[in-house]
């Protein structure tokens, strides 16, 4: 089996195994990914390196304070650094919690969007439910006088359909049916010669 | 030429992404998507929902694509991404990808004999996929992106930082292994 061949059947069993599918992916979705794993990676470990030193310096401080020599500018030094460190504590964690509100926002947004969109259109919902129920007049029109010859009745469904779906490609139909119904009594008179197009199945 | 304009196209796609125009990537995804996606369907063994390995891929490539600088094509890249994070995904499933393989070889060792022809075909289809994805990885990948991603031997051995001959060895090997699988269907 040359080349061309093994490719051939290769391509044929990738082929049976169909398309693979995935999500769509848009620029707002990658950021997106990107904030989180810095997050995870970055912002998180960073808050809490910072958490871990801001306790070993007010460790130092309480060892310091309880022995002998304490200077009192080492103190006022250490205490202006606890100070430094808390306020970078602060603004980390406060940055990740708005970056983590934020990716919250986003992600509902995204859902929202999604939901939205596999809403159907409610014009053409309406469209087509009157095209069925239009169809479904025609339907049992076209039963009453081909199957139950009951030409009153189907002429009486026909023209309901026109009143009620004029513009409808279905009132088109029901006219239609309306005049091969008509044409045969309109002819009748003339002559017998002619089967009209549109009759009863079993007269 | 038009390989010229291609690699130009690229560029410019490049250095607008660059110059911070999000649409220059969306565009790189929507022209290399399908492509990303069925490459990483034929390495991981055609599980069928590859989504979160392309959308590592395409976020690898939005971190590394300031970095490009057109050595290779963009699309000799990406698959070089895909086939990245594709052994990463699969040892990562090794244990699940286990399992499943397991199952598909007793589901293959007891096919129902109906004789009809349709039947047949489909698991012979089946058993080509399945000795593909039994391969050993270096095989596997050389045999995928050779035969199915129908790259050049000069791009592959680009692709997976080999040499030609070392990229003809593997070649001939993942052969004679899948000859041994397959046995008379590559024989015929």
């Amino acid at each position: 089996m040359n080349e061309e061949q093994i490719k051939r059947l290769f391509t044929e069993a990738d082929e049976a195994a169909g398309e693979p599918t995935f999500r769509c992916i848009t620029t707002a979705g990658i950021r997106r990914q990107v904030r989180h794993r810095w997050l995870v990676r970055v912002a998180v470990p960073t808050s809490l390196a910072a958490a871990v030193a801001l306790a070993a310096v007010l460790s130092a401080i309480s060892v310091h304070t309880e022995g002998p020599q304490v200077q009192p500018q080492r103190i006022v030094s250490l205490e202006e650094q606890v100070k430094q460190l808390q306020a970078r504590t602060d603004a980390t964690f406060k940055l990740v919690q708005e970056v983590l509100e934020r990716d919250r926002q986003d992600r509902r947004l995204a859902a929202l969007e999604t939901e939205l969109a596999s809403i159907p259109d409610p014009v053409k919902e309406i469209d087509r439910q009157v095209d069925k129920t239009a169809f479904i007049l025609i339907y049992q029109a076209d039963k009453l006088y081909r199957e139950l010859n009951q030409r009153e009745s189907a002429v009486a469904a026909y023209k309901e359909v026109i009143q009620l779906f004029p513009t409808n490609r279905w009132a088109a139909v029901a006219r239609e049916r309306l005049s091969q119904i008509e044409q045969p009594r309109i002819n009748k008179s003339d002559s017998e010669k002619g089967e009209p197009k549109w009759q009863p199945r079993n007269t | 030429m038009a390989a010229m304009a291609k690699v130009t196209e690229e560029l410019a796609l490049v250095e607008r992404f660059r110059q911070g125009d999000d649409s220059a990537f969306e565009e790189i995804v929507e022209q290399r998507a399908a492509e990303v996606a069925a490459l990483a369907n034929r390495l991981l063994g055609w599980p069928g929902d590859v989504d979160d390995v392309v959308q590592e891929v395409f976020v690898a490539a939005f971190l590394g694509l300031k970095k490009f600088r057109g050595e290779s094509s963009l699309r000799t890249w990406l698959f070089t991404i895909t086939v990245n994070k594709c052994r990463s995904f699969r040892f990562r499933r090794l244990g699940r990808l286990r399992a499943v393989a397991l199952n598909e070889a007793a589901a293959l060792e007891s096919p129902e004999r109906s004789g009809e022809k349709v039947v047949l075909d489909q698991e012979t289809l089946a058993r080509v996929r399945r000795a593909i994805q039994v391969l050993p990885q270096k095989y596997r990948e050389i045999v995928v992106l050779r035969y199915l991603q129908g790259l050049e031997v000069s791009e592959i051995r680009e692709l997976l930082g080999i040499t030609d001959n070392a990229t003809q060895v593997r070649l001939n090997r993942a052969r004679k292994r899948l000859k041994a699988q397959l046995g008379n269907l590559l024989e015929e």
